[in-house]
């Protein structure tokens, strides 16, 4: 097969996926559908009645939702990963999957930054957490790791978004090219009159890279300021300086097996065995080993500095976390983060995809509860026992609706993509062929 | 844009521009500010101080209502207040809300079928006179029973009985402290409970009396014993058969088996006898009546260790200046009457009496009759005899045991009046019902103690259509007699006043709130004769079958009259810091056997009775012995002693089976043991904390004028919570409600935190510690939480967003979260106090110092030119506290009380080692001096 006809077949093969819908797709879009609209409804039902229809147990006062939060900011992260860290290491596997990363990346921050809102005692105000002039001269406290928040999710949010348009132009010109009618005229705005010129080419790669080099070290400091929420408190358990660090493996360990999730079926709906193959599938489970690894020595850290600083708090906080009444999901978070990934040292189960896609489910149940435990079990047991938690946190009907709503509105964002938007770098793909 | 196109825009927006401006008119209501004031004395946005007396119980205590745009929004003590000097207690600050409870009885009703139908005044005062008339026709004897008046009230009563033929019987009171009065009516022939002056005493033995909760007057002996200990000699023994706040709080707590008091006591009395030197012997023929028995035989019967008799002889004989009491639990069993005539001889013995026992101005209870009277009136209303039934505030139906059949009985009257507040047990059976006023609506007076009158006057219009008692009694007096006093009761009262007091003596009445005449007490021997008679049978006689329900007195709810007070339910027990119960206190061994869990429901049963109640597990409950507060029960089947009319308090030989059920129980606390936290450190940690010394990274707070702070006194400390509800009333802090405290979410600024410990409970009041490096401060994204120029951490609740961080980050945990929004049901909106924002779902809260008063004070000082004094102002807990525990001040003020206590050698805080650098100073340890 000749170049231009290889090149013809991609073109071919990735554009199918956006053809007329069948019912599978339109049943799973309805349902995701459903569920974030559900999940709006609570969401106003609990604005109506106040955040106690939220099942929080004071002091647990931060519960669910900001787990949700830094569970979609961790999916986030193998997007900008995979696009702009393997780009810049010349990785080739990373063709394969930095179009659905990155789409993720941007739906996932999108779900993610409704749950501070969500988690808001008075949501309508919202924008005090903006700096913005008054008349009044109120101003933000920059002192507050919450700022901080605002701004390393905003940023992260605005270059992430960027960089997957950017990254999709030259596709969307391929689009214009193969579609009709208004379709045509749609992808003819978005790409941007891209005639795929040299000089274009020049410029465009001279882009792609800056924000390649702008979003690397992106990766780094979002989750590093996600965990410095919890790391700047003076909570036993939260108080710790390995959190940056340790949120960041962790944020990659979970995007990268949401990639997984995310791409194993994709690969199989819309047939693209040429384009994705095992071995891509295999680099990317030694991602996924690699900040198992990382994960887990941060657990281990976790409580050996407990036992060695003799601190009589953090003591009682860690055996509390291990052995009190969230002792159930701690273990099966050691389970699923640090037990099940070590079988992928073995080669033959990382090249097993459905064994993957099993390890990769575990993993986003796992990188979940680990934030769970972490919240709730340490602002169970804090200073003064008289406030010690006598009962069990248990999440209401809200918090689990408004928890599936973001799943649903997550996935629902992914599927409109894979109809809409090319699912794969077409012209990145070409190259390699 | 054409012409046209433009105006037809401008007219979109002009009208929309008027379309929204439309709405419901009163959907804002308008704060407007009086031009003229509608009353005399109606100072808009100033508050007005008038004296009253306090009725949510007996004991009299004298209270400031502050006032606010005519009506009361808080309760305060007066100091100097013969009774209470300045203090109140936790029900005294509730009772604002009795008067602005939404279930009040708002108009006199008459039953008709089960149904109570509302009427006018005029028409029940016919009622009531026709049933008279009638009722005198048929020769019906008519019956006038009511809880303890005194004063000017009680006089009126006689008139109008005497006037209308009616039978007036000695009153109901639940602690009527019967045993204790006939003893003292056989030996000294007073029938009264004297006055006890704790302050003058050196050695205090209380025995069973819960002089801190309920007995007689609490206030004034939790104020007496804080007095007594700033001397440094004081040292105070509590013997109890189940476990008190008192005895929590005594140097030492000593049980006794339930009805072993007697034996106990006796052995007392001769060791004192015997060993002290003493000017007042007994005579030899009381002597030989009166058997020795050894120690060893008393210890069996009492249940005490004969080291612990012997040690509290010891002191006994040692103390220059004992006093004994006895009373509440200890006084209500078959041997109360042989325990309360020891206890009498031996404050005679000691010469107690009258320095310390003094029955000149013995506190006011000779009016109250025994359980035997009630039992008499139900068995006549019961035979048919009685005609009209008069019921003034109180409620035998709920207090009185099944057995006395007083509910049935009662409908059997041919009328039965019912007079109170709220349709109680009581009420709620009787066949026409008269509202009464609040004593914050009705003129009136009170002598608690004799010797002291106490004013009671109106600071509002009655918010219902209620009288008050006087004018009820007067109103129905002159409809029944077509005679009696004209004018109001007001008139008659300042006639009574004139009469007995003068017009002088009335004007200060009027001005102050109280008068206090001094009458001289003076030394009585005893009847020996008598004495020997009760005391002549001491030997081990049959023993209370185990194991035993304690009826104990709530702290909360006295005898459960202040049940439906929410306030009350709101504010944790001290002990137990269950909020909304009831439940049953159980020992930990009996738990352990049991396999029983806080929470568990058990089933107790005696013979034909039985009760289904949640557990908690009581450490230091001596075996065998369950308590219950007697507000959880109605009607309990308590036998009476024969002699004394006393009910006794215990249920003996109760069995008890586990219902495999669990009940919601809110438990505030998580964890009764400090975990080794040293948040009451011993002195050995004291030193270690103070080597802590952290750097930071921002610059020191700078303070200009102020820096408020404040010393709380562990050691004076008992528990009592009168702070935590002065706090909610003060502040608007709204109640919960139990489903929100089954999570956890309760609101109260201030909390008790018990901390059981070595065979001890102490009590730590955990506030906002207004921290100088507050951790809330930083991590707020809005500046919400932010630090003022003097000290305080203040919280900003219109810019609160509600991330609820401040709270995670606290160490203490004294934030407060608005989960929803609450409520004030009409007409409880009315005493939100003006001064503080009731704050909106969604936004945290905490102590705020008061800031209001501050703000108040400084104002003040301002007009004046001058700076806040020391002591001239305080916050509504340290205000409210009868023990002096809590100290307001200025801590850049180096004179100030508050910082001479936080430089004193006790003064520590909590958590020193994370470096908050808290205002609050505890201070820990023993008065200077006093011995352990």
């Amino acid at each position: 097969m000749t170049d231009p006809e290889k090149y013809a077949r991609a073109d071919e093969d990735i554009l199918k996926a956006m053809e007329k819908p069948g019912r599978a797709y339109l049943l799973g879009l309805g349902v995701t559908a459903s569920l974030a609209v559900g999940g709006g409804l609570l969401w106003a039902y609990q604005i109506r009645n106040g955040l106690g229809v939220a099942g929080y147990t004071h002091p647990v006062n931060w519960a669910v939702y900001i787990t949700n939060f830094v569970f979609w900011v961790g999916i986030a992260h193998s997007g900008t990963l995979i696009s702009a860290v393997l780009y810049l290491f010349h990785a080739r596997y990373r063709t394969s999957f930095n179009r659905p990363a990155e789409a993720m990346t941007v739906f996932a921050l999108m779900v993610a930054g409704l749950f501070p809102l969500i988690h808001l005692g008075r949501s309508w105000v919202f924008y005090y957490l903006i700096p913005y002039p008054t008349e009044r001269q109120l101003w933000v406290n920059f002192r507050s790791p919450l700022i901080w928040d605002v701004f390393a999710v905003g940023t992260y949010f605005t270059v992430s978004a960027v960089f997957f348009y950017v990254g999709m132009i030259p596709d969307l010109a391929i689009a214009r090219r193969r579609r009709e009618g208004i379709r045509k005229t749609i992808y003819a705005v978005l790409s941007l009159g891209w005639r795929g010129t040299g000089r274009q080419w020049r410029h465009y790669n001279m882009l792609y890279l800056f924000l390649a080099s702008f979003a690397t070290p992106l990766v780094a400091s979002v989750h590093s300021v996600v965990s410095w929420d919890f790391a700047m408190s003076l909570l036993p358990g939260w108080h710790t300086t390995i959190f940056a660090p340790y949120f960041v493996a962790g944020a990659i360990f979970s995007g990268t097996a949401m990639v997984i999730t995310l791409v194993v079926p994709m690969r199989k709906t819309f047939n693209l065995y040429r384009y994705i193959t095992d071995d891509h599938f295999e680099s990317i489970a030694k991602i996924l080993l690699l900040t198992s690894l990382i994960v887990s020595y941060a657990y281990v850290i976790e409580f050996g500095l407990a036992w060695y600083s003799g601190n009589i708090f953090e003591t009682e906080l860690f055996r509390y976390r291990a052995l009190g009444h969230y002792k159930v999901f701690f273990w099966i978070m050691v389970a699923c983060n640090s037990i099940i990934p070590l079988t992928l040292f073995a080669m033959r189960l990382r090249r097993n995809i459905p064994y993957l896609l099993i390890v990769s489910l575990l993993v986003n149940v796992g990188m979940w509860l680990e934030r769970f435990v972490i919240i709730v079990s340490s602002l169970s047991r804090d200073y003064d026992p008289y406030a010690w938690n006598a009962l069990i946190y248990r999440p209401t009907y809200v918090e689990v609706g408004i928890t599936l709503g973001a799943f649903g509105m997550f996935f629902m964002l992914y599927l409109l993509f894979v109809k809409t938007l090319p699912l794969l770098s077409i012209s990145e793909i070409k190259e390699h062929l | 844009m054409n012409r046209r196109s433009f105006l037809r825009f401008l007219g979109w927006i002009s009208g929309s521009t008027v379309m929204t401006a439309c709405g419901k008119r009163d959907s804002r209501p308008k704060l407007t500010s009086y031009l003229l004031p509608p009353e005399e004395g109606i100072v808009p946005g100033e508050a007005r101080y008038l004296p009253t007396t306090c009725t949510e119980c007996p004991a009299g205590c004298g209270g400031l209502a502050k006032l606010r745009e005519g009506r009361p929004v808080k309760l305060e003590g007066i100091p100097g207040h013969p009774v209470s000097d300045g203090g109140l207690c936790v029900r005294g600050q509730s009772s604002l809300y009795r008067l602005y409870h939404p279930e009040r009885l708002r108009s006199p009703m008459v039953r008709n079928g089960g149904k109570h139908q509302r009427m006018t005044w005029e028409k029940a005062f016919s009622l009531a006179a026709e049933a008279l008339k009638e009722s005198r026709e048929r020769g019906h004897r008519n019956f006038f029973l009511s809880g303890r008046t005194t004063g000017t009230l009680s006089a009126l009563i006689d008139t109008f009985c005497g006037r209308l033929g009616i039978l007036r019987l000695p009153e109901f009171e639940v602690y009527a402290h019967s045993a204790v009065k006939e003893a003292n009516g056989l030996l000294f022939g007073k029938r009264d409970v004297p006055h006890y002056r704790i302050e003058e005493a050196d050695f205090l033995l209380t025995v069973g009396a819960d002089i801190l909760e309920t007995h007689v007057t609490p206030v004034a002996y939790t104020r007496k014993i804080s007095r007594a200990k700033s001397r440094g000699d004081f040292l105070w023994f509590h013997v109890e058969p189940h476990f008190s706040l008192t005895g929590a709080n005594a140097d030492r707590r000593f049980a006794v088996a339930p009805g072993g008091e007697r034996y106990l006591l006796a052995f007392l009395l001769r060791e004192v006898v015997e060993k002290r030197a003493s000017k007042s012997r007994p005579p030899r023929e009381f002597m030989d009546v009166f058997p020795p028995s050894p120690a060893e035989e008393v210890s069996r019967s009492a249940g005490i260790p004969v080291e612990a008799l012997r040690e509290i002889g010891d002191r006994l004989v040692a103390a220059k200046r004992p006093l004994v009491i006895v009373g509440g639990v200890s006084a209500a069993h078959q041997g109360g009457l042989e325990a309360a005539v020891s206890a009498a001889l031996m404050q005679w013995a000691t010469g107690a009496i009258p320095e310390r026992v003094d029955f000149a101005r013995s506190e006011n209870y000779r009016s109250v009759g025994t359980f035997r009277d009630v039992e008499e009136l139900s068995a006549r209303m019961g035979r048919g005899e009685a005609g009209v039934v008069f019921l003034l505030r109180t409620n035998p139906v709920f207090s009185l045991p099944q057995r006395f059949a007083f509910r049935e009985n009662l409908k059997k009257a041919k009328l039965s009046v019912g007079m109170g507040d709220f349709l109680d047990e009581t009420l709620r059976e009787a066949d026409l019902v008269l509202p009464l006023s609040h004593s914050l609506e009705s003129w009136g007076d009170a002598e608690p103690r004799r010797g002291v009158v106490s004013l009671l006057q109106p600071m509002l219009p009655p918010l219902h259509d209620t009288l008050s008692d006087g004018d009820a009694l007067l109103g129905l007096l002159r409809k029944a007699s077509g005679e009696g006093p004209a004018g109001s009761y007001k008139n008659h009262l300042f006639e009574a006043w004139g009469k007995r007091l003068g017009d002088s003596g009335r004007s200060k009445l009027l001005e102050q709130g109280y008068v206090e005449a001094t009458p001289p007490g003076k030394a009585i021997p005893p009847n020996w004769k008598k004495a020997a008679s009760v005391l002549k049978d001491t030997g081990p006689a049959g023993e209370v079958a185990k194991p035993v329900l304690v009826l104990a007195s709530s702290l909360r709810t006295f005898d459960g009259r202040s049940r439906s007070l929410p306030l009350l339910s709101e504010i944790p027990d001290p002990l137990t810091t269950i909020t909304y119960g009831p439940w049953i206190s159980v020992t930990p061994d009996m738990a352990k056997r049991s396999g029983l869990e806080d929470g568990d429901e058990v089933t107790i049963a005696s013979s034909d009775w039985k009760v289904v109640l949640p557990v908690k597990v009581q450490p230091y409950l001596p075996e065998g012995v369950f308590v219950v507060h007697r507000d959880a029960l109605e009607s309990p089947p308590v036998r009476m002693q024969a002699r004394t009319g006393e009910p006794v308090e215990y249920i003996e030989g109760v069995s008890f089976a586990k219902t495999g059920r669990q009940a919601a129980l809110p438990i505030l606390s998580g964890s009764f043991s400090q975990q080794g936290r040293g948040i009451i450190p011993d002195p050995a940690h004291l030193d270690e904390s103070r080597r802590h010394k952290r750097w930071t990274l921002y610059p020191e707070h700078e303070h200009k004028d102020y820096r408020w702070g404040m010393a709380i006194d562990l050691d004076l400390c008992n528990g009592c919570s009168a702070c935590v509800a002065a706090c909610h009333v003060e502040n608007n802090v709204p109640a919960a409600g139990k489903a929100d405290h089954l999570k956890g979410r309760e609101m109260s600024w201030l909390r008790i935190e018990p901390f059981y410990e070595k065979g001890e409970v102490e009590f730590l009041p955990m506030l906002c510690q207004h921290c100088d490096n507050a951790p809330c401060e930083t991590v707020c994204p809005v500046f919400a939480a932010y630090h003022n120029p003097e000290g305080l951490n203040v919280q900003v609740y219109a810019r609160c967003v509600g991330t609820r961080y401040c709270s995670n980050n606290c160490p203490y945990k004294v934030r407060r979260f608005n989960w929803r929004q609450h409520g004030w049901p009409e007409p409880q909106r009315l005493m939100l106090n003006p001064d503080v924002n009731a704050r909106e779902v969604g936004v945290m809260e905490k102590c705020t110092f008061c800031i209001q008063r501050i703000r108040a004070a400084k104002d003040k000082a301002k007009d004046e030119s001058r700076k806040v004094r020391d002591g001239e102002f305080t916050t509504a807990c340290a205000q409210s506290c009868p023990t002096g525990a809590l100290v307001f001040g200025n801590l850049l003020d180096a004179e100030s009380r508050v910082s001479r206590l936080a430089r004193s050698g006790r003064a520590y805080r909590v958590f020193e080692s994370i470096g908050t650098e808290p205002s609050i100073h505890y201070l820990r340890g023993k008065h200077p001096g006093r011995k352990t």
